[in-house]
């Protein structure tokens, strides 16, 4: 039962707004924020998918193709085929994990440090923080063939008697197709880790308290509380990074970029989608194929988080 | 996971929901060690650009790279205020853009989250359907009309082409519904109808306090998002002394040698109001109001 | 009309002020040549902006499609000039009151034609230019009992002497093979030609030319003689350091990056030569425009002059920035003459000359950066997957037409 407190902020009574219209209000500055500086570019690209577009050489050098672009991005272009490949593949080694293991760390870091957290969780954070420009350069020394940290950790460890076999023998060329992928999503992992355990444990701290502690009388181990009493409960959270990761990750575009100096790596193995969708704009000079190439990455995205949504959305 | 030792338990009670009771303290132990190497392999990368910072391209980009300060520090700093006079004020305009954008989220993403998460209203879930959608939709194809709007507009090399497009942003939306959504307890926000308030009363005396955590979240996330963002300064932006710090970094990279040092230097300046942001943002969200928030 | 704006400029109340775009190193040219500027205009405020080499040509590509929020004066870099040369946005300079098409002889061919577009507007004037060389570790040839004269008269010879230095001290000759292939595309071309596509815009990678490339560049990779680094990457320039790379083929400023960042160490063991075989090929080159948007059009046109037409600024920024130049006259200056200590006491920036004035006026194309990718691409595909060269010359054919999709 709560207490009758004086909760009177009323309008005067010139300025009383029906109450019906207060939720338009309350959404309105972002409709109107939408309508006038999203709308255009949204229009614009959408007339731009219809025609073929210098950029460089002014406005008045479109020219009218129709779906042509569309055509083309969708049967011929065999580079968009390879970078969804490389963001799918991407999304997959390098986002699932963020979350596995952004949860347990999550819970971990809420049960059982107290004093250091706020130090570790900031540690963790560390990577989202950083400017890409300064996190290429120490990771191209890093991942440098011969001289970089992490080959030269991997050699070492390929002497440990047992596990050493897991390892290589021979210092791994990053730049090589295959490796490039795995690089990528090492440092996306690396980036984006920190920042889902910040989300999740923010969604911790307001589960009651007593969750906790009616567990702990009960003799529940931390994992079964884990697994059957906070997970469920962090539901709604966990939907909205997945949400933020499937379109984070569809639209992954820095960290390849520079990664890859904006080439992609050998064999276009670490070209994203988005990564595809710039070089096609500004060096094929194509912003029309481009334009379509982005709608339909769009569609991609939309069929995802419709997905995503009806798996992991509320109940209703 | 690790398995605690309960505190309250009783060895003679039969453990419910198949907990497993073992006594291993040592667990404990090998969990914060995970974790804690985990969180310098997330610093090893930081480490390495302070480190950087103070090292002469040489140095740098030798082999093996150095681990250790060097006392190049200075000459660094003084390369990067060469290359860039205006160093410190692009510094101030980023703290200007992303402060503003930080407080204008926080305000309307919440009043809209509010009405999302809390009104019943006509068209509802399709209008959140639509903001949703907005979230989804290519970045850098906008560029273009984004200055052809702005020099319509006027503003030009203006630092409000930066702040008010991006005023209210669908992932705040999002965020604050799905926080509004599942922490406010409805019954208090009836009761508070009852008693005549005004919704307005309601967002500012009841909601807004309930979801100071995600406020913070919110704001730190929006504040680095903004303070990172170059493509919106890049097309919009023209005069060196209104760069934002991450535009002004990159002015550093050329096709000739790049002052990686002078780089470094001032990436590590750019990233100590972040930290700073952290800290203060960690306050209310990681010490978490209080457990309980809910009740 | 134009030239009235600075007459009228005495009598207006605000100070004049124009804006150049620029990316580093190139804005410290232009920055030494502001005081000259100055002295011409007082009281014009030159407000220089200066972007990251590839943000500099996305803000310019935006805003010269949008047709706003554009400088008074563009910097434009070589590989990035195909695209903008056909821009409406810029000045056609070869018009009044510019009128430069009488200035083409006093610039290189090569140089000159690059900022000319097929319909003969003259679009961008260049203001420095990289002619090659090949920088070569003395010392390393000499323990293997090698002489410039091996390297330098043919291909085979230059692969023999690769193959020799290895079996005798274990150095590589090259760094990385494309590198052969990149010089190689660029050998026998005639004035008016292209490397990737001819005048009427034809892919030509599925010529002789481009065959001969890809085995010359497979012939270095089976004799063991690259090194397989990129060019910039760490092991690159702790290849040069180490003495594990013998020499590198490159623009000729290459010298002044050794001496400062790259190798200091090696003051002195590097020399310079021509490219191999007679090859004539220029690293990178930078040019100005002028936007037709632009309000100060004929102060952008003095600072433009004095920047590409003044022999006494060509020389400044040769000597303070090794940045070489492209003015014919600027290049008899008596500096050229001078040691450079660094390459063991050799003048060889005559050496550069020569090949500045031997390099043909090749035209460029809109879309040399995708044939150079997918060129790039496909010789991996050989090196590595040892992919046929016919094969991979056909499929680059298709590959660069695919993506160009030429409209008629």
């Amino acid at each position: 039962m709560s207490p009758r407190m004086s909760l009177r902020f009323t309008w005067p009574q010139r300025l009383r707004i029906p109450r019906r219209w207060m939720p338009y209000l309350f959404i309105s500055p972002f409709f109107v924020l939408f309508a006038a500086f999203g709308l255009f570019p949204l229009l614009f690209s959408i007339v731009l998918s219809l025609n073929s577009w210098d950029a460089a050489a002014g406005l008045g050098a479109m020219q009218w193709v129709g779906l042509d672009n569309y055509l083309y991005a969708l049967t011929r272009d065999d580079g968009l085929r390879a970078s969804l490949f490389n963001t799918l593949w991407l999304a997959v080694v390098g986002c699932v994990p963020q979350h596995l293991v952004a949860l347990p760390l999550a819970y971990y870091l809420h049960t059982a440090f107290r004093r250091w957290r706020n130090g570790v969780v900031g540690l963790y954070f560390l990577p989202f923080i950083t400017s890409t420009v300064a996190v290429s350069l120490v990771f191209s020394a890093l991942f440098s063939k011969d001289f970089g940290a992490i080959n030269a950790a991997l050699l070492g460890l390929h002497e440990l008697p047992l596990l050493g076999a897991l390892f290589p023998s021979t210092p791994i060329d990053w730049d090589q197709a295959e490796n490039t992928r795995w690089m990528i999503a090492i440092v996306v992992f690396w980036r984006y880790v920190g920042w889902n355990t910040v989300l999740y444990l923010s969604a911790i701290q307001t589960l009651p308290r007593d969750l906790f502690e009616a567990a702990r009388v009960d003799g529940v181990s931390e994992r079964q509380t884990f697994l059957h009493l906070v997970l469920p409960q962090l539901r709604p959270m966990i939907f909205f990074a997945v949400t933020l990761a499937i379109i984070g990750s569809l639209q992954l575009f820095e960290e390849p970029f520079i990664l890859t100096s904006g080439t992609g790596g050998s064999g276009q193995a670490g070209k994203t989608v988005a990564m595809h969708l710039y070089s096609v704009a500004f060096t094929d000079g194509d912003f029309g194929t481009a334009s379509a190439i982005a709608w339909l990455l769009f569609l991609l995205i939309a069929a995802a988080t419709w997905l995503n949504n009806r798996l992991l959305g509320r109940q209703r | 996971m690790s398995t605690l030792l309960p505190l309250h338990a009783d060895p003679d009670r039969p453990a419910r929901l198949g907990a497993r009771w073992r006594p291993m303290p040592s667990a404990r132990v090998i969990g914060h060690a995970i974790v804690l190497a985990g969180a310098l392999l997330m610093f090893a990368p930081f480490y390495l650009m302070m480190v950087f910072a103070t090292h002469t391209n040489a140095e740098i980009l030798s082999v093996p790279p150095p681990l250790w300060f060097g006392d190049a520090l200075g000459d660094n700093l003084a390369l990067l205020l060469d290359r860039l006079p205006f160093f410190w004020r692009n510094l101030g305009w980023s703290f200007y853009v992303a402060g503003a954008v930080t407080v204008l989220n926080l305000l309307l993403c919440s009043l809209a989250g509010h009405a999302f998460a809390l009104l019943d209203f006509p068209g509802r879930d399709r209008l959140f359907g639509l903001v949703l959608a907005t979230m989804l939709l290519p970045g850098f194809l906008g560029m273009v009309p984004t200055v052809l709007t702005m020099a319509w507009l006027g503003w030009l090399n203006e630092h409000k082409a930066l702040i008010v497009p991006g005023a209210c942003g669908a992932l705040g939306i999002f965020m604050m519904r799905q926080y509004i959504g599942s922490t406010v307890p409805r019954e208090l926000v009836d009761a508070a109808r009852l008693d005549g308030c005004g919704e307005f009363g309601i967002f500012w005396r009841i909601v807004l306090p309930l979801t100071l955590p995600a406020l913070g979240t919110l704001g730190l996330i929006t504040f680095i998002g903004s303070w990172n963002n170059f493509m919106g300064p890049l097309v919009v932006i023209r005069d060196m002394d209104l760069y934002t710090v991450p535009l002004a970094l990159r002015a550093l990279q050329g096709s000739g040698q790049t002052p990686w040092g002078a780089l470094c230097a001032g990436a590590a300046v750019a990233v100590l109001p972040l930290l700073l942001m952290f800290v203060v943002a960690s306050r209310r969200l990681i010490d978490g109001l209080t457990a309980g928030a809910v009740k | 009309m134009l030239l009235s704006c600075a007459a009228a400029g005495g009598a207006r109340a605000a100070p004049a002020r124009i804006t150049v775009a620029s990316y580093p190193d190139l804005d410290r040219a232009l920055k030494l040549a502001l005081p000259a500027f100055a002295r011409r205009h007082p009281g014009v405020a030159v407000n220089v902006v200066t972007l990251s080499h590839k943000d500099h040509h996305t803000a310019m590509t935006t805003a010269l499609a949008a047709g706003a929020a554009l400088p008074d004066l563009i910097a434009l870099d070589m590989d990035f000039l195909g695209k903008f040369v056909d821009s409406a946005g810029l000045e056609d300079l070869s018009c009044a009151p510019y009128l430069a098409g009488g200035q083409a002889a006093r610039f290189p061919g090569y140089a000159w034609r690059a900022g000319v577009n097929r319909r003969g507007e003259i679009k961008a004037l260049p203001v420095d230019t990289g002619p090659g060389a090949l920088f070569y570790r003395h010392d390393l040839l000499a323990r293997a009992g090698l002489l410039e004269t091996d390297l330098t008269p043919s291909w085979r010879g230059f692969i023999e002497a690769g193959r020799t230095l290895r079996a005798r001290t274990g150095a590589y000759l090259v760094a990385h093979a494309q590198d052969l292939k990149d010089i190689r595309i660029r050998a026998g071309l005639a004035d008016g030609e292209g490397v990737f596509f001819d005048p009427q815009g034809r892919s030509q990678v599925q010529t002789a030319r481009f065959r001969r490339a890809f085995e010359l560049a497979l012939q270095a990779r089976d004799a063991g003689i690259d090194a397989r680094v990129r060019a910039w990457s760490n092991e690159w320039s702790e290849g040069f350091r180490r003495g594990a790379i013998a020499t590198q083929m490159m623009g000729c400023w290459l010298g002044g990056h050794l001496k400062r960042w790259i190798a200091p160490e090696t003051a002195g063991l590097w020399r310079s030569a021509p490219l191999p075989e007679g090859a004539a090929a220029a690293w990178g080159g930078s040019f100005y425009a002028i936007p037709v948007h632009s309000q100060q059009k004929a102060l952008a046109w003095d600072l433009l002059q004095l920047l590409a037409l003044d022999r006494d600024q060509q020389v400044a920024a040769f000597r303070s920035l090794d940045a070489f130049p492209v003015l014919l006259s600027a290049q008899d200056d008596g500096f050229l003459s001078e040691p450079i200590d660094f390459l063991g006491g050799e003048a060889a920036r005559l050496q550069w000359r020569d090949m500045a004035r031997r390099i043909p006026a090749i035209t460029i194309d809109r879309h040399d950066a995708v044939a150079d990718e997918v060129v790039r691409n496909e010789l991996d595909q050989v090196l590595l997957h040892r992919k046929g060269i016919d094969q991979a010359l056909a499929d680059a054919r298709a590959t660069v037409e695919r993506r160009v999709r030429r409209r008629a």
